[in-house]
């Protein structure tokens, strides 16, 4: 027993060692930070409406930290990452950002998780000047377009203004026949929500779409039953029902409408991602699209080896939350490598750091990564299907343009 | 036409599950003159332990349903102890036993929330603040399609459940030897005890009879709508709860009962004539009643209460 955890534990560092050093490229890689700290800070909500998310985002980014440090850390500092809880609150996430910057000095932070609580600390971990990169935000004006500065922040999840039109448009250009109406039903309570319904009314609007909206119906997340909303959009018979939404309200759309008879396509965004919706959804969810960030079945090493050290450490898959976590550890340690950072001037070395992720460009589990000028993604978008038993299928890939 | 029957049915559906747990809530209210806001914690708890009784331990439905109203009952007497009767003891003020439930609350739903595969408690709940359901093929999940209407089994049982526990409580409290009690310590306890009522006992047993219908109620629930989660109680039926019960007027059981399918049926009409973008209807119904009628729509002085 003692004998194979042992072989367990040398095989997991053994995967670490070589992901860490394919997902750094040839840098320096020196030593020469031996006996130094390279302090993080990670807001993720571990409890409340995202700790269907928070716990996974925690579990890779302390794989991370582990893979790394075990490769010889960041030019030999240790690095430490301190995740934080902010029970997927505003307030919560803007305070423990403020503490994470000012009192426990970290040079970067991940988080939070929501888009919701985004648009409370970013401003914050901004105005602060240390770089914050949102791991599972895809709401609107989180980068790039934002209501203040942002030049601190980065994303890389794939936005709802990218994710939701290639879905739409991969779908309408393969079926036969063409899908003519739609119903979107969201929560109108939840940005990442209303920001999503968003990409949808745009997207239909596009002539190579063509589908007509004819209805559009509005809840609220803490509405007990959705039979109600559901049947007002199944009575207009639409060929597509769009859902944008988080946690487990996708499902309950989809189990109501199929009881009510829909025949029809479910459509969605980042909502519909995560193995514990499409466990829910079950066969009421068969066939339901989205388009991903990343995809458990990608065989490229970056993927393949993130999955096999995280299913040896917690006895499951990760989701794309924890893909996404883990990447932004791999985004942080890579440009932390290459910014010579001295460890005795914060401001200097956050801003350094900042420099730094400008000019990301390694392998991930989510496939070849870059920002844009603007701090988004630049990576491949994989179109998924949830397979009826709690997974998901692979339906094709668009490369970025 | 057949859209504004189903919704009308959809409206009674989910009303029903309202009153069904607003009972619960009246009960403690009509006699200790207190909100007990763990009431929605013992409905997630109902829910949480009869689905890990089926999909984690195997045990049949029919049998878990009881296991899962007795866990509640059980809870009944936690609340009683732990956060009632000390704070009833040193003559504290309702508020601060409000508080000590609110209290108790947040624990409850922490404890289910942090509950993870491999954890502590992971014989009663491995999925965190995950949504999940009962187990395909284990849970009554027949669907009636009458004349193009579609008629879940289970919300059509919530519904017969319901009017049948609202008749034997009403009756029970009428009629009974225990509802007596429970009224006249409602009305005066120091007076029934000195009749000879104990009033302790008349209280923790109240508190157990709510317990067990709010773990029912969240059983029903979680059957009828294929959701259970930490948060269920507190995030999809606390508010609501407290709607239905200052609606049918604070303390009185069938006003409970009328009050949980007024709630469900105006958010239904509501839809239907107004669309999805008016919400809140309930509410603004709430605040008309306490405009027009404060003591709501069956609610008598406080004497006579229960």
């Amino acid at each position: 027993m003692r004998t194979t955890s042992r072989i367990r534990w040398w095989g997991t560092a053994g995967v670490a060692v070589a992901l860490f050093a394919s997902a750094c490229g040839s840098s320096s890689g020196t030593a020469s930070s031996k006996g130094k700290t390279l302090k993080l800070g990670a807001v993720f909500s571990l409890t409340g409406a995202g700790g269907v998310y928070g716990p996974q985002q925690q579990q890779a980014v302390k794989l991370a930290e582990e893979t790394i440090n075990a490769g010889g850390g960041v030019n030999g500092a240790n690095l430490s990452i301190q995740v934080v809880d902010d029970a997927s609150t505003q307030t919560q996430a803007a305070q423990q950002t403020q503490t994470l910057i000012q009192q426990n000095q970290v040079v970067a932070l991940l988080g939070p998780t929501l888009s919701n609580s985004a648009v409370a600390a970013h401003p914050i971990a901004d105005s602060l000047k240390t770089p914050m990169l949102a791991v599972s935000t895809t709401g609107l004006n989180i980068v790039g377009t934002c209501p203040y500065p942002c030049t601190y922040i980065f994303r890389d999840s794939l936005g709802e203004a990218a994710a939701i039109p290639t879905n739409i448009k991969t779908y309408v250009a393969a079926a036969s026949p063409k899908p003519k109406t739609g119903v979107l039903l969201y929560p109108n309570d939840d940005k990442f929500s209303v920001d999503g319904a968003t990409a949808v009314k745009q997207t239909v609007t596009d002539p190579a779409v063509g589908i007509q909206l004819l209805d559009t119906i509005q809840f609220s997340k803490s509405d007990a039953d959705l039979t109600q909303f559901v049947n007002q959009g199944v009575a207009k018979h639409p060929d597509v029902i769009f859902i944008t939404s988080l946690g487990g309200i996708p499902a309950k759309i989809m189990t109501a409408a199929r009881q009510q008879g829909f025949t029809g396509q479910f459509l969605g965004g980042n909502g519909f991602n995560s193995a514990a919706v499409s466990k829910q959804a079950g066969n009421f969810g068969k066939g339901a699209r989205s388009a991903s960030a990343w995809y458990l079945g990608n065989d490229f090493a970056s993927n393949a080896e993130f999955v096999k050290a995280f299913k040896a450490k917690y006895g499951t898959d990760p989701d794309q939350f924890a893909a996404q976590a883990y990447t932004g550890v791999l985004i942080l340690a890579d440009a932390a490598k290459r910014a010579k950072l001295t460890y005795t001037d914060l401001a200097g070395d956050r801003q350094k750091l900042r420099t730094a992720m400008e000019s990301t460009n390694i392998q991930t589990p989510l496939g070849p990564f870059q920002f844009t000028s603007t701090h988004d993604v630049h990576q491949t978008i994989w179109v998924i299907a949830m397979d009826g038993q709690g997974g998901f299928s692979l339906v094709t890939s668009v490369k970025p343009s | 036409m057949r859209n504004t029957i189903q919704q009308l049915l959809n409206g009674i559906f989910i009303g029903s599950i309202y009153a069904l747990f607003g009972l619960g809530y009246t009960l403690v209210f009509g006699l200790l003159d207190v909100l007990n806001l763990a009431h929605s914690e013992v409905f997630m708890l109902g829910a949480v332990v009869a689905y890990s009784l089926v999909a984690l331990h195997h045990v049949p439905f029919l049998l878990a349903v009881p296991l899962g109203i007795a866990a509640g009952g059980l809870l009944g007497l936690v609340i009683e102890f732990v956060a009632l009767r000390p704070l009833r003891r040193r003559g504290a003020p309702p508020i601060a036993a409000l508080i000590s439930t609110i209290g108790l609350a947040l624990i409850l739903v922490a404890l289910i929330e942090q509950a993870k595969r491999g954890g502590a408690l992971s014989w009663l709940w491995r999925d965190g603040a995950n949504d999940v359901q009962f187990p395909a093929g284990k849970v009554p999940d027949r669907i009636w399609h009458l004349a193009g209407l579609t008629l879940p089994v289970n919300k059509v049982a919530i519904v017969v459940i319901t009017v049948a526990l609202m008749g034997v409580l009403a009756y029970v409290m009428a009629k009974t030897p225990a509802g007596r009690a429970v009224r006249a310590v409602a009305e005066n306890p120091r007076a029934a005890q000195l009749l000879g009522v104990n009033v302790d006992r008349v209280i923790t047993i109240t508190l157990v009879a709510s317990s067990a219908l709010a773990a029912l109620a969240g059983i029903l629930f979680a059957l009828a709508l294929n959701d259970i989660s930490p948060y269920i109680g507190r995030d999809q039926v606390e508010l609501r709860g407290l709607a239905v019960i200052v609606l049918g007027g604070m303390g009185s059981i069938p006003g409970t009962f009328i009050g949980g399918f007024t709630l469900g049926l105006l958010e239904s009409i509501t839809i239907l004539t107004l669309g999805t973008d008016v919400r809140a209807v309930g509410f603004v119904a709430l605040f008309v009643m306490l405009i027009l009628r404060p003591s709501g729509l069956l609610g008598r002085p406080a004497t006579e209460r229960v």
